[in-house]
């Protein structure tokens, strides 16, 4: 099943009928090996067809639209990217709900990870619509009871993101949600946390990615799927 | 109000919610027996079930706003919000919401916290139901309670999983009424 990451910035519409449609990437959904592995004829196949770009899922642009950006928070030079008033547009919360769960329902995903705390936000609506279980990935202290832990690094230190020790079991399909992916260190802590109780984590999945940070690349062979790229 | 006393006695969904709820001895402090949601976001019908109960409640109160406190407030608000067709509106913890924001101090057993609010997010005149996973003495729902009427908002009632005995008998707080779903487990043998 293919599906559509686009690369819309929060600015672009597609309203005007001379409209430069942005790049595509096309990424397979059951993708698993990276196209340096494929032989020659491997590679013809595995190529989604582009014999014309396909449309952006024309809910996309009104929920990058909904996403404001504060200058400077929390601190100088960085744009903030709030989702806050995505969740005030029923009508574009609703679809960025839905956008992910047509991509993930049917697939036997049993857990759905979120990261705190936005993460909690998007992740039990769409648990809850593909039959999936909610874990929480918490900041330290936070969860009761026995939890495993792993550590991570900021630009300056560390942080650690907790999650509790039997909520999932090995051999569960997973995602992991947030609202953001920016360095992709979070998210790869939360990839850790999952593979060593032996979860198989089948996609990351974010409302928005700032590509300049790189977090895709270094996710390495995990997929990930956003609806908006902001640059 | 708890929903067993409210139209729901002997709803087989209650049962559930409740016996999917685990309880951790002395978390996060000695002598506190913690309520723990979190097993129950691992069973996908109890956990459905809740949701389902609150929608059904707010569905034709023709509330347009869901404001949940941070962070366990997030697990369930969202979900009731989509069904309903009403905006969810984060309660934070300081410094965490970006730009404009209003902010109401409450009193902890030990010091103060703070709670904070977009500004603009709530118009006023605007129907709000606050959730959070349970209510003790009701300190912080009180606080989100004041912040939203500060805006002119209307909180039509405040809704939480789990009401700790404190609550009990009330039926009220801040003036406005409480809807919970269970009391909390206890287990049995225990210190």
């Amino acid at each position: 099943m293919l599906s559509l990451t686009t690369l819309c910035s929060p600015n672009e519409t597609a309203a005007s009928s001379s409209y430069q449609p942005p790049v595509f990437r096309l990424r397979s959904y059951n993708q698993t090996l990276p196209p340096t592995l494929c032989s020659a004829s491997d590679s013809v196949a595995n190529q989604p067809k582009m014999s014309s770009p396909d449309e952006q899922d024309p809910r996309i642009s009104k929920i990058s639209s909904a996403i404001r950006v504060i200058p400077n928070f929390p601190k100088p030079g960085i744009m903030f990217q709030d989702i806050t008033t995505l969740l005030l547009d029923t009508k574009a919360f609703r679809d960025t709900i839905d956008l992910f769960v047509e991509r993930y329902r049917g697939k036997d995903i049993s857990v759905v990870a979120g990261i705190e705390a936005r993460g909690f936000i998007f992740g039990p609506p769409i648990a809850l619509a593909i039959g999936a279980k909610f874990v929480p990935m918490r900041k330290p202290n936070k969860l009761p009871g026995e939890v495993i832990s792993e550590e991570y690094s900021l630009e300056y230190g560390t942080d650690k993101i907790e999650m509790h020790v039997g909520a999932v079991q090995a051999g569960e399909r997973s995602l992991i949600i947030d609202d953001l992916i920016a360095t992709g260190g979070t998210l790869c802590a939360a990839i850790r946390l999952l593979e060593r109780v032996g979860v198989h984590v089948v996609e990351c999945a974010c409302v928005i990615e700032l590509p300049e940070l790189k977090g895709r690349e270094r996710l390495g062979d995990k997929p990930l799927f956003v609806l908006v790229s902001s640059t | 109000m708890f929903a067993a006393e409210n139209g729901l006695k002997g709803d087989p969904r209650l049962q559930a919610i409740s016996d999917a709820i685990r309880v951790v001895p002395h978390f996060p402090k000695q002598g506190i027996m913690f309520q723990d949601i979190t097993t129950l976001l691992l069973d996908h019908k109890a956990f459905k079930h809740t949701i389902d109960i609150f929608v059904d409640r707010y569905r034709d109160m023709d509330i347009s706003v869901i404001a949940g406190v941070e962070a366990r407030g997030f697990m369930f608000g969202p979900s009731i919000a989509l069904a309903i067709g009403a905006k969810f509106v984060p309660l934070r913890k300081p410094k965490k919401l970006p730009g404009e924001v209003i902010s109401e101090a409450y009193e902890l057993e030990y010091g103060t916290d703070c709670l904070e609010m977009h500004v603009g997010a709530v118009p006023p005149g605007e129907r709000v139901i606050v959730i959070d996973d349970l209510v003790a003495t009701g300190g912080t729902l009180s606080a989100a309670i004041r912040l939203l009427e500060r805006v002119g908002a209307q909180v039509v009632e405040c809704a939480c999983v789990i009401g700790l005995p404190e609550v009990k008998g009330q039926r009220r707080l801040n003036g406005k009424p409480l809807y919970i779903l269970v009391e909390p487990r206890e287990i049995d043998g225990c210190c």
